[in-house]
């Protein structure tokens, strides 16, 4: 197709059924400051403490969430801290080994349901409405259930474990050691309601990205031109919706065997131990694509921006992101090769195991290529992205060793394991994640973070990590088992454990850069601006912080880059009501209008069913019982909310003089160049 | 003095039923993680039958019957009521999309008893399971697919019957028929979960 051909159908307004017209700068100018108050007071914020249980902003939840997620990270980051200070050296007393079983299994538990799942989500949330041109996401009630149940589920693990009832039977809780025989008592239920907890929200959170990202894109964001950090949390959620349900079952059965007697996995009534494992881990390999596939959607536009380029391999990029999602449910077996797993269906969960680093070795090269010749722009965001390829690749290099049979045999629950896995999920994720934070600091606040504490921030971090799990490879094939409390000095593990130890306290130095970093950009850092790094996305186009609203006139998206594409006579939506909340509802596919769909505003009803949903699985560990009172109280709290401030539209929409509403026909449109 | 192109969205409207409401999303993402739910449930059904030479176990009592079948009685009527309750269904949708009020009212109200009978079938087609929940790994997970597809029974029946309320307490309005369309499909998906689970928790035993 010609370049001018391309560019007429580039420049083509897509309307739907909505009509068209033309406005000059003068007449819209004018225009958005008669409307601007209005706005403001329509999507204006609950204040204090009421304001705090109601508020429905998804900046304000997803802010929350990243807040409270990063607590946890902390407080997981310490509990490694007193697991490095006790291994330093052989037969050490630092911990007592009930303590340390405790330990061990809240930092897991933190680490992935507690900070890197939720994290993950609190960047859709935030940043999917942002770039796709939304006044909100599809569901802002759900979305504060959503926080509400993460958090209580949350507080709920750390109570029991400040209260010496932490969970100690290892992050996935193998059956039959987390089985009624072998853990009495109720830290094990704390584990398994924990997950359900976390598991509600996860599922929530995805349920929100996915109905935004498909049915509020600004006109022209057709599906071709969905930005790759959006593309990666639809493929993200939906990994979520068929994984998660997995593991609730999972732990329901535990819970349910512990309490009531059942005997899912008893084997003496003919219930199975290993259907835990598949259970867990049909869910649990999944979970590792869920926390690092959203990582992948921060890499990209990093790059775009600090490479100052197009991505190279759009295409590719996207269709690795899907079949990495599918195959991601090919591989969960490869946890379980120590088992009894016909060899024949283990040499296909190794075959699956390789095939995965095809689609990630595709979405490498593509960055690679992106970046190759670019003049490029090594700010802080970019340096962890970089440091993201030196570490995810080796990572992915031990997971294609552990993908042989014979070779996981041999390593199977050494510390050989535990490096890779820190390998894949702080290189994959953490770091990219760190990345983000840097990226993104100026668009939450408004301010920059520093660059010269960002570059300190990162090689301690990079040093520090290298220190403590690179010779954890050569730990586990000398023989060190993971999740001992000590070993003897004849061993020789005392040199190789010691480095990790100091390499564990370089990691947290790194940290405590960022945090003195971020504190002092609070309140001294530059002022960013819109667009403080010449990005191409439409987060960039609003103010930072974003006004309550988001976007005055929804946008109308001219290309794959909507800010380096706008033409000065971009078009704009107009007509959206200023006195009450409401977004643009488009079309899956073409991105055309279709609605101006009203958006729910602050409610007390979302609290009252997380609460209900705490009392039902907090009383659960105890009494079954709870499940009746729960389901009547949740039924009551669901009840007010359905009939909670009643036509508020309707009552709004005879203040604002509205007609009647028609019924838009279906309109057949051309396929568009991107 | 320069112009832009405008996108007037004034005229268009607030719902739409199906695929234009991101309600309707919403809903079926709910039900395509409830159906992976189920998928997994039942592949724990079959995991778990490996276990045993017969299914279900035979009873260790002398006077007791050799092969514990679940009886059909119950099962069988509920199976008959869901079915027959997706027409009134299909009439409320109809309606709803059509807005005729008087239609969806009457339909809502038949449903809702529909499924408060669906409700009274199911606490008897636990007895009807020989063994209870805490009997042997068999019982267990019969009752758990039992419980969760009731736990379906009783979030439909109290939605459908809040918007029967609705609609004769207030007002007829787009926004709750959209709402009943979408409920109408969460009708016909329970129905359809419970013809599969009919035929694997009733029938597989009869097999052999």
């Amino acid at each position: 197709m010609s370049h001018e051909k391309a560019q007429k159908t580039q420049n083509e307004v897509p309307t739907g059924n909505a009509s068209k017209s033309s406005i000059t700068d003068e007449e819209l100018a004018e225009a958005m400051r008669s409307e601007r108050e209005e706005l403001e007071e329509t999507w204006a914020r609950p204040s204090g403490v009421w304001g705090w249980f109601t508020d429905t902003d998804h900046k304000a939840i997803a802010k929350r969430y990243i807040v409270t997620a990063f607590v946890f990270f902390l407080l997981g980051g310490i509990e490694a801290a007193l697991m490095r200070i006790q291994l330093a050296f052989p037969e050490s007393h630092f911990l007592n080994p009930d303590r340390y079983n405790q330990i061990f299994t809240t930092h897991g538990t933190t680490m992935m349901f507690l900070f890197a799942v939720p994290i993950m989500t609190a960047f859709g949330i935030y940043f999917v409405p942002l770039m796709v041109g939304a006044r909100d996401v599809a569901f802002p009630r759900m979305n504060v259930y959503g926080y509400f149940v993460y958090l209580i589920g949350g507080l709920l693990l750390y109570a029991g474990f400040f209260l010496n009832t932490g969970p100690d039977a290892g992050w996935f809780a193998y059956v039959p050691l987390s089985g009624p025989a072998y853990s009495p008592g109720k830290r094990v239920d704390i584990w398994a309601q924990m997950i359900t907890f976390t598991e509600i929200s996860a599922l929530v959170g995805a349920v929100i990205v996915i109905g935004t990202a498909f049915k509020m894109r600004a006109p022209g964001m057709s599906i071709n031109r969905i930005p790759l950090f959006v593309w990666a949390q639809i493929v993200t959620a939906f990994m979520i919706i068929f994984a998660m349900p997995a593991v609730m079952l999972a732990s329901s059965f535990l819970a349910s065997d512990r309490l009531i007697d059942t005997h899912f996995f008893n084997p003496a009534e003919g219930g199975d131990a290993i259907l835990y494992q598949h259970l867990f881990w049909f869910f649990g390999h999944p979970e590792v694509y869920i926390i690092f596939i959203p990582a992948l959607g921060f890499i990209s536009p990093i790059i775009i921006t600090f490479a100052r380029r197009k991505i190279f391999g759009y295409v590719p990029l996207v269709l690795s992101l899907i079949s990495t999602g599918f195959i991601g449910f090919g591989l969960w077996v490869h946890h379980m090769f120590a088992t009894p797993i016909p060899q024949m269906g283990e040499s296909f969960f190794t075959a699956a195991s390789m095939m995965i680093a095809i689609p990630s070795g595709v979405q490498i090269f593509c960055w690679i290529a992106t970046l190759w010749g670019s003049k490029l722009n090594i700010k802080t965001p970019l340096l962890f992205v970089l440091g993201f390829f030196a570490i995810f690749v080796l990572g992915g290099l031990t997971g294609v060793m552990l993908a042989s049979v014979p070779l996981n045999l041999q390593i199977h629950d050494t510390f050989f394991v535990v490096a890779h896995l820190h390998y894949v999920l702080i290189g994959g994720s953490v770091f990219p994640l760190f990345g983000a934070f840097y990226y993104w600091f100026p668009k939450w606040t408004g301010r920059m973070l520093s660059e010269r504490a960002g570059h300190l921030n990162f090689w301690l971090m990079f040093i520090g990590f290298t220190l403590v799990f690179f010779p954890m490879h050569q730990l586990g094939l000398n023989g060190m088992p993971r999740r001992v409390y000590t070993y003897l000095p004849e061993t020789g593990w005392g040199t190789l454990n010691l480095i990790a130890s100091i390499g564990a306290f370089v990691l947290a130095a790194g940290v405590l850069v960022f945090i003195v970093n971020a504190v002092w950009a609070l309140r001294a850092g530059v002022v960013a601006g819109d667009n403080p790094w010449g990005a191409d996305s439409l987060e960039w186009s609003i103010p930072s912080p974003p006004p309550n609203y988001n976007f005055h006139n929804i946008p109308v998206v001219q290309g794959r880059y909507p800010i380096w594409q706008a033409t000065a006579d971009a078009p704009i939506v107009r007509g959206l009501n200023t006195k009450k909340r409401e977004t643009l509802v488009t079309s899956v596919m073409d991105a055309q209008p279709e609605l101006r769909f009203d958006i729910p505003g602050p409610s007390i009803w979302p609290l009252m069913v997380a609460l209900a949903t705490a009392v039902t699985f907090i009383a659960g560990i105890f009494t079954p019982w709870a499940f009746l009172v729960g389901a009547i109280l949740a039924g009551i709290t669901l009840t007010c909310w359905f009939f909670a401030d009643p036509n508020y539209e309707n009552k709004s929409a005879r203040e604002t003089g509205e007609k009647s509403e028609k019924v838009a026909p279906r309109v057949e449109l051309q396929p568009k160049e991107v | 003095m320069s112009t832009r192109a405008v996108i007037d969205i004034t005229e268009l409207p607030h719902h739409q039923f199906d695929t234009y409401d991101p309600v309707w999303w919403g809903n079926n993402l709910l039900l395509a993680i409830e159906t992976s739910m189920f998928a997994i449930l039942i592949a724990t059904y079959f995991y778990l039958r490996q276990n045993f030479a017969l299914w279900p176990p035979p009873v260790a009592e002398l006077t007791a019957t050799l092969k514990p079948l679940p009886l059909l009685t119950y099962g069988t009527l509920n199976t008959l009521l869901l079915v027959l309750s997706c027409g009134p269904m299909i009439l409320t949708d109809r309606a709803a999309r059509q807005g005729s009020r008087g239609v969806c009212q009457i339909g809502l109200v038949i449903c809702v008893l529909c499924g408060l009978g669906a409700i009274v079938l199911r606490s008897f087609e636990f007895s009807a399971v020989y063994f209870r929940w805490d009997s042997n790994a068999y019982g267990s997970v019969v009752w758990f697919m039992l419980g969760m597809h009731l736990l379906h029974l009783l979030v439909l029946t109290t939605e459908s019957l809040l918007l029967t309320i609705w609609i004769f307490a207030r007002e007829f309005d787009m926004k709750h028929r959209v709402d009943i369309v979408t409920v109408a499909v969460y009708w016909y998906w329970v129905t359809a979960i419970w013809i599969l689970l009919y035929a694997i928790i009733y029938y597989v035993p009869r097999l052999g």
